[in-house]
């Protein structure tokens, strides 16, 4: 085995088809662990579709696709999904919410432990004051937020959300984006997103990936933008225009 | 505090209302059948452990029929939501019973059960557990598909995904079925309990009518309305304590 070599997760020739319809032929993409990759393309490429794939929900019809070294066959224990439309269930309080992969995975049985460990991240999240709330009673970021609780609870080492902050508010948004920096960093998990939003992209994207339709992929290293990619730099929005002519010139 | 205060001084408006719209009739027709609230009121005061016996043993029959109803029902209700196989071998007999009235079944249960209690209750039974199953099963329909993804994202066992998603989603639903049963088998209990019985508020009724004591009659009467009025403020107690994040609940 070339463990010290191998990606982190690795598609192979990817091919898959939805009622009928080619989405993916041929496609290949390679992620390293611990870094964070923002996936972008116009709306029905198929960037869902990807996730979807990697995570486990679907089975690609041809190819292979591993991740961790393991080839995937349904989800992954270490891979958290958060995706768009959150799935937080209506009679869970947030505390309920987010202590339920706990539960599920069965590791962690003393309810003092689950207790001490989902108030130690609500905490972290700023969500102490509503851990009792049902979803219908909070504002979309607290939703959000109690949605990020429930897929880091169980300490994954994979994340892939689906535009995580597309439905926020412009201040509520950076503080979301800041969170699942902070998070991804301090876990050294890898990340890979899905957003429309250009700054996004280049806040939170070591990689981009650019995915057209067919399942052709292309990468570009923020690093590599003549800019900064941290907010509080000036030159910020110089590389969000570079990335926008890199979509416009493919 | 402030809140009971004043739901107590609904409830008292409400009845006080009642009451004086009943006076009214009674000037307004001033005939014989139809008693004043105060010859009623002083008619039940007159007896009140008679009426209490016969009311008890209406409700002793509805509770035991909703037990049992509960027992058979929300399992099958579950399974007609979940299993296509039994769906399709099920539904066609549901849809052929649901619409026929289910009094007309009251013969056929004497022929079957005798003319005793237990007659009765499986009449009951029979209404409410169909209606709790189709609202079971209705309540499983209706879980978004997003759900049972999250709960596969976390490798939930069949197990788990009725205890955290199914259950909890069907449980409204269940409530929605027992007030649409309660009020059928209540007006249901009034014919069975027409034959071969000694208590029962339907026979109180009935009996009085014969005997022409039309204070008394009225007295049966409003003591069934009570009877229900108790019934429904019970269950929606229950579903207050049951599924606190829905708006009844809340
Ligand atoms: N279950 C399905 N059956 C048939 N076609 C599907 C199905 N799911 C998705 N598709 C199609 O696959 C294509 C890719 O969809 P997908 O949701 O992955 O796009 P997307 O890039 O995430 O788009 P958006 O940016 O709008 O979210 C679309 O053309 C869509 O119509
Ligand atoms: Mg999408």
């Amino acid at each position: 085995m070339r463990v010290g070599m191998a990606p982190f997760v690795e598609l192979t020739e990817i091919g898959i088809r939805l009622g009928g319809k080619e989405i993916f032929a041929g496609m290949n993409a390679r992620l390293e662990r611990g870094v964070s990759y923002a996936l972008i393309g116009k709306s029905g490429v198929g960037k869902s579709t990807l996730l979807n794939l990697i995570a486990g929900y679907l089975t690609p019809g041809s190819g292979s696709l591993t991740v961790g070294g393991e080839p995937v066959n349904g989800p992954r224990r270490g891979t958290a999904f958060l995706q768009q439309e959150l799935g937080l269930f209506p009679w869970q309080t947030v505390a309920e919410a987010v202590g339920m992969p706990l539960r599920l995975a069965g590791g962690v049985t003393d309810k003092k432990e689950i207790a001490n460990k989902t108030a130690g991240l609500l905490a972290e999240l700023g969500l102490e004051g509503v851990a009792g709330s049902y979803p219908a009673q909070l504002s979309g970021g607290q939703r959000q937020r109690a949605a990020l609780a429930r897929t880091l609870i169980g300490e994954p080492d994979f994340l892939l959300m689906d535009e995580p902050t597309s439905s926020l508010d412009a201040v509520t948004k950076e503080s979301i984006q800041l969170l699942v920096q902070e998070q991804q960093r301090k876990r050294g998990a890898t990340l890979l997103f899905v957003t429309h939003d250009i700054e996004e992209a280049v806040l939170l994207g070591d990689v981009i990936f650019l995915l057209e339709a067919g399942g052709g992929l292309s990468s570009r290293k923020t690093a590599d933008f003549e800019g900064g990619t941290a907010r509080e730099d000036i030159r910020f929005y110089e590389s969000c225009i570079e990335l926008r002519q890199w979509m416009n010139a493919l | 505090m402030k809140k009971m205060r004043r739901f107590v001084g609904a409830q008292v408006f409400g009845f006080i209302s009642f009451l004086l719209l009943w006076q009214l009739i009674c000037l307004a027709l001033d005939i014989r059948v139809i008693p004043t609230p105060a010859e009623t009121i002083k008619q039940m005061l007159a007896e009140p452990r008679e009426l209490v016996l016969h009311a008890g043993a209406s409700v002793l029959r509805v509770m035991a029929a909703i037990a049992v109803s509960l027992a058979i029902a929300v399992p099958a209700g579950l399974l007609l939501g979940g299993n296509k196989w039994f769906r399709t071998l099920v539904s066609p007999f549901v849809y052929f019973i649901y619409p026929i009235p289910k009094v007309a079944f009251l013969p056929v249960f004497m022929l079957l059960f005798g003319l005793g209690n237990v007659s009765k209750i499986i009449l009951m039974i029979w209404i409410i557990m169909f209606q709790i199953m189709l609202s079971v099963r209705d309540g499983v329909d209706s879980i978004p598909g997003l759900y049972f993804q999250v709960m596969k994202g976390f490798r939930a066992s069949s197990w788990q995904t009725y205890r955290y998603l199914v259950l909890p989603a069907v449980l409204p639903h269940m409530f929605t079925g027992l007030r649409i049963s309660i009020g059928i088998s209540l007006a249901s209990l009034f014919f069975a309990e027409n034959y071969a019985t000694t208590y029962g508020i339907g026979y109180y009724i009935l009996s009085a009518w014969t005997k022409m004591n039309y204070p008394e009659m009225f007295g049966g009467i409003l003591t069934l309305g009570l009877v229900g009025l108790l019934l429904f403020k019970g269950l929606d107690a229950l579903q207050r304590k049951c599924t606190p994040w829905t708006a009844k609940g809340r």
